[in-house]
């Protein structure tokens, strides 16, 4: 039986200002029809390149070196540009990452799925309008008739991937090919597409090609998952057997890397008495403007203490405040409310003295924009050592203490890579020797063996200083392996405060469970 | 400094930039020593000379040498735009950071009234100043100084606002650091240097605003050779001396592409990111 | 776009003119040390200076002669012309119609060479022709309207004679005599904002074909010409309303000049033979007219963009 796509010892170079760089190098891929392979790999291995040379868009300084690429019989790289038109929607589709910017937003909705439809399926007028309803009902969207009419603005993220899934769907393609198309999107939003996504393929029993960085995700959607390392195919296998017995060095570091709930990391309990108390904190951005009202407040009243050496997870969603309660900890947002610490009470921003900074501190998400980039690490490291009363010589400690070479000092933040700014952002704020260190999403750009090399070094930095950490993430899978106790916000709410076992109890809230419920475990396990 | 040298050398407009104004810093220095003839000496006999022999670039009507007023020109023209622009540029940074720094209602108002002040176009403004101090040379420099503030103000906020909500700067206000470290330390490197650039573009856009004004009678005033004067005295005779006219036209363009070229290079070599 | 919306521009044009005049009264009437010497001379006599001075209430407190001129505005009075002495409202609206004539002439032809300019630009980017095309706005946007003007009237008019100097025409008396007037001065104004507006466009235009949308409607295999005309140039071609009207401005500045080297009798050579006269009311009311015009267009601009893009439109 001919696979649905199969690739044959594929080569890819990409040639830049600085020489060639060689981004796929003999790839074997082969996807049966009715099968879904998942394609696994970190930033830079190459997969989203093998994406854009099965549908044909590579960039110009890109050099197919050798190999093959074959959709069904068809030879693609042997395709003239009049054939490959002809094949993109109607035999290949793609779902992209992003559907708020995979969409027109001046073409109505209605308009963007017609267009497939006319083009590959000669439907016109009434006939492609009523398949484009058609399709936008198959993948539950309400009031489809309605939603023809609307502009991508107007709806929701979720109901957007819908739709881009829909049009993909539409011209009934032998393959589509998924690139990371849950990770734009929310916990809850996401599982919802996944499972949009199985009901889908059980009816059409399309051939797929689901390209994530997610290995826990990827393993739980596809038949069989391929391994991605720089360029290299490393290992392929049935999902389950990748997570259970991984072959290869990589895949093993890959999946010791993925957290899981039941792979706890901390074993020790919290001191006695709270740190830090936070009493009905209210955080508003109220941005009165010329005839525009106040926004909505971003926290309703919070309350909750930490306790020595404690680590605290913060869970929620993109707009649960749970941003805006780290601003207010540590006087970026005006707040209501008071903030109990060292016996003192702390009603705002300028309540906050030399001791309270010193002890509570605060890592931000991008390591990009926090991190100065006119200023040398060097620099950036000892501004809080003079600040603070340390000794400014003992930036090379700082930064050894942070599994960084000590030459970095003298570099600029541009010439590090992402992990690496993160690891300094992390030793700045322990260079204040903090009793409670705020970490706001601070692994959520990264790849996830880097994740793992900041946790550990956050773990370490705890047992070293006895540091308590507020730690923000949406990744509800992470924090069960760290967290003494769980708070998971919702809307400004925080509508649960549980110990880290009771999570998995029964008297959790409906959010919490349908939080857990969204978050995927890897298969085999 | 000289890393931001070599990065500039490197770029092919920032190397053409440099070597162009190098040409016109020779010219404003030495001009008066390279001269073959005194730019105000007067030679009825000599009127019209056609480019020869005698006068590289011929002669005017009054019979002086082109190519000394050429000269004479670069230091009439170039100081003073130079001046016109620091001038607007930092009274645009002042208003454009301290509003940034306001934010609010404040930030609103200001810029707001900035707009407005925009709305009259800048030849226009320049006009109306200039001819409410006088003509003349140095109010000419003043008065584009002043119709270029609004302009450079409203660039140093929309800077000065992304470096404000960047998160180094709320990391350094976490760090409890005072409002003055914070602008000076923190912000200022990241904003001076697109400012540098857009300053470097306006000195074009003042050389010519500047031979434009003199063009119309209120900047500098005759006998000065400044180069857009140079045209509009030699606008009656057309016909019979079109170099005299051409010259200075040339030289006008190309002091503004050198500045144009200078600035496009900076905002490479200025922009950190692309030393990999 | 609700009413708040339409009710926020107007408050912004009314803030606008209100500031525009103030700062233009500032400058012309309150700035000068003794208005009425800069008027009349230094030589004038002193019953003529108090003469003036009443007339133009140059006695009053500043405040007061603001609020005074400010209702004559409001009831269209824009004073009588110190140099002819005939009421500056009529003459004003007649030049400003023939200045409005050659503004439009330049936009429209502005327009029809430089978004096909810029968009080809963008097509064919790092090619010949874009690097061409790159070099010549390179020179556009540094040359100022007088020398074009000159250069153009040296080669067209007085070289090769295909053109009259100068002069203007009216369409109603000589259509061709009319247009053949125009040709020089639309070049001229035109030239600047090609390159500048060419520019823009192919930035634009090289954006939007990078963006995730362009591709994504690439690779649902629709061909190619659909993919410019309805996905990139419906998205890269709005923002053009924008630069246009930012654009304005500038161009009203160098209708001044413009005007003044080919003699045509429009608003910016009445303003300017006003401002070197001394001619306090012309020159007021001119420079009041100029900025309305801005913001008047920048207004239409915004509510043409609010009503083709369907973000704003749908809010």
């Amino acid at each position: 039986m001919t696979p649905a796509l199969s690739v044959q010892g594929f080569t890819l170079d990409y040639t830049t200002r600085h020489g060639t760089r060689r981004v796929l190098d003999g790839v074997d891929l082969v996807i049966a029809p009715d099968e879904v392979v998942g394609l696994v790999g970190e930033s830079g291995s190459g997969k989203t390149s093998l994406a854009w040379a099965i549908m044909r868009h590579l960039p110009r300084n890109a050099h197919e070196v050798a190999g093959h690429i074959l959709l069904g019989v068809t030879d693609l790289r042997a395709a003239g540009p009049r054939a490959v038109n002809a094949l993109r929607g109607r035999r290949m589709g793609m779902v992209f990452q992003d559907p708020s910017t995979a969409l027109n937003p001046t073409l109505t909705i209605g308009r963007q799925v017609t267009e497939v439809l006319t083009y590959h399926r000669g439907l016109s007028g009434a006939a492609a309008w009523h398949a484009a309803v058609d399709a936008l009902r198959h993948v539950h969207l309400r009031e489809a008739e309605a939603l023809m009419r609307r502009y991508p603005h107007q709806i929701s993220g979720g109901e957007k991937q819908r739709v881009v899934i829909a049009t993909a769907f539409a011209c009934q393609p032998e393959l589509i090919i998924f690139d990371e198309p849950t990770s734009a999107l929310d916990v809850i939003t996401g599982a919802r597409i996944l499972a949009l996504f199985a009901e889908l393929r059980r009816q059409t029993g399309v051939a797929a090609l689901y390209i994530s960085h997610d290995l826990a995700l990827v393993s739980r959607v596809a038949d069989r998952v391929a391994v991605l390392r720089d360029g290299k195919v490393v290992e392929e296998a049935a999902a389950d057997t990748v997570f259970r017995a991984p072959h290869h060095d990589y895949t093993r570091r890959l999946v010791d890397a993925v957290p899981r709930p039941e792979r706890r990391l901390v074993f020790d309990a919290p001191g006695e008495g709270s740190l830090l108390r936070a009493e009905k904190i209210a955080v508003r951005y109220a941005r009165r403007r010329l005839f525009r009202a106040a926004a909505p407040p971003a926290t309703h009243d919070i309350g909750f203490a930490i306790r020595p050496g404690e680590i605290l997870g913060v869970v929620g969603e993109s707009g649960s405040g749970k941003s805006s309660l780290a601003r207010a900890l540590t006087g970026l947002a005006a707040f209501s409310g008071g903030i109990q610490f060292a016996g003192r009470t702390i009603a705002g921003p300028r309540d906050m003295d030399r001791d309270y900074r010193r002890a509570v501190q605060i890592v931000f998400q991008h390591p990009d924009a926090s991190l100065n980039p006119r200023q040398t690490i060097g620099q950036i490291l000892s501004r809080p050592l003079r600040l603070y009363g340390g000794d400014p010589r003992s930036v090379p400690a700082l930064l050894e203490q942070a599994r960084l070479p000590a030459d970095y000092a003298r570099r600029h933040p541009h010439q590090l890579s992402g992990g690496e700014k993160q690891r300094v952002a992390v030793a700045r704020a322990f260079a204040a020797r903090p009793r409670l260190v705020i970490c706001d999403e601070i692994t959520a750009p990264l790849d996830v063996s880097v994740q793992a090399s900041i946790i550990a070094l956050l773990l370490a930095l705890r047992e070293a200083h006895d540091t308590a950490y507020l730690f923000i993430t949406h990744d509800l899978n992470l924090v069960r392996q760290i967290a003494h106790r769980v708070a998971v916000m919702r809307a400004g709410e925080m509508v649960d405060l549980l110990p880290t076992e009771a999570l998995s109890g029964a008297a959790t809230h409906p959010y919490t469970r349908e939080l857990i419920a969204a978050t995927p475990v890897p298969a085999g396990t | 400094m000289t890393d931001t040298l070599h990065r500039l050398l490197r770029t092919p407009q920032g190397m053409l930039g440099l070597v162009l104004l190098f040409v016109l810093l020779l010219a404003c220095v030495f001009g008066p020593t390279l001269a073959p003839y005194d730019p105000d000496a007067i030679d009825f006999l000599g009127r019209f000379a056609v480019p020869g022999a005698r006068h590289i670039l011929g002669a005017d009507q009054l019979g002086r040498d082109v190519f000394s007023r050429l000269l004479a020109g670069a230091r009439a023209t170039v100081p003073l735009a130079l001046a016109a622009t620091l001038l607007g540029a930092a009274a645009g940074a002042v208003i454009g950071t301290l509003s940034a720094y306001l934010g609010g209602l404040w930030d609103e108002a200001i810029m707001r009234t900035v707009d407005a002040v925009m709305a009259i176009p800048g030849l226009l403004l320049a006009l109306l100043l200039v001819s409410t101090f006088g003509g003349g040379a140095l109010n000419a420099a003043l008065a584009i100084g002043i119709a270029f503030a609004p302009g450079m103000a409203r660039v140093t906020r929309s800077v000065a606002l992304t470096a404000r909500q960047a998160d180094y700067v709320s990391a350094a206000i976490a760090r409890g650091e005072s409002g003055g470290w914070i602008v000076l330390r923190e912000m200022l490197p990241n904003v001076a240097a697109p400012v540098i650039i857009e300053a470097t573009i306006r000195v074009a856009f003042a050389v010519m605003l500047f031979s434009t004004l003199s063009f119309l009678g209120l900047g500098a005033q005759p006998p000065l050779a400044e180069w857009g004067l140079m045209v509009s005295e030699a606008r009656p005779f057309l016909h019979q001396a079109p170099w005299v006219i051409v010259v200075p036209c040339c030289a006008i363009a190309l002091t503004a592409v050198s500045f144009n070229l200078l600035g496009d290079g900076l905002r490479d070599a200025l922009n950190p990111r692309d030393e990999q | 776009m609700s009413g708040a919306w339409l009710l926020r521009r107007l408050f912004t044009v009314v803030y606008t003119m209100l500031v525009v005049s103030l700062l233009v009264f500032a400058i012309t009437q309150v700035l000068p040390a003794d208005a009425a010497v800069t008027l009349l001379g230094e030589n004038a006599t002193p019953a003529a200076l108090a003469a003036v001075r009443l007339r133009l209430g140059l006695n009053d407190p500043a405040w007061r002669q603001y609020v005074h001129w400010l209702l004559h505005l409001a009831h269209g009075d824009l004073g009588v012309s110190m140099r002819t002495g005939q009421p500056v409202a009529p003459t004003m609206l007649t030049a400003l119609g023939r200045s409005l004539l050659l503004a439009g002439l330049s936009l429209g032809f502005m327009l029809l060479i430089a978004v096909p300019l810029g968009v080809l630009a963008a097509l064919r980017r790092g090619r010949p022709i874009d690097l061409l095309v790159g070099l010549l706005s390179y020179l556009g946007v540094s040359v100022p309207e007088f020398v074009t003007a000159t250069l153009l009237l040296i080669v067209l008019a007085d070289h090769l004679q295909w053109l009259p100097a100068t002069g203007y025409v009216a369409p109603s008396e000589n259509l061709v005599g009319s247009l053949q007037h125009l040709v020089l001065p639309v070049l001229t104004i035109s030239l600047i904002l090609v390159a500048h507006v060419s520019r823009m466009v192919r930035s634009e235009t090289i954006d939007i074909l990078h963006s995730d949308y362009v591709r994504a409607a690439r690779l649902k295999g629709l061909p190619p010409r659909t993919v410019l005309l309805r996905h990139t140039l419906r998205n890269a071609l709005l923002p053009v309303i924008t630069i246009v009207a930012l654009d304005v401005g500038y161009l009203l500045g160098g209708i001044i000049v413009v005007e003044e080297i080919f003699a045509i009798p429009g608003i910016g050579r009445e303003l300017f033979v006003a401002i070197t006269a001394r001619d306090l009311p012309t020159v007021q009311a001119g420079a009041l007219i100029m900025a309305g015009t801005y913001a008047v267009a920048n207004t239409l601009a915004d509510i043409a963009y609010a009503l083709l893009d369907p973000r704003i439109r749908y809010d």
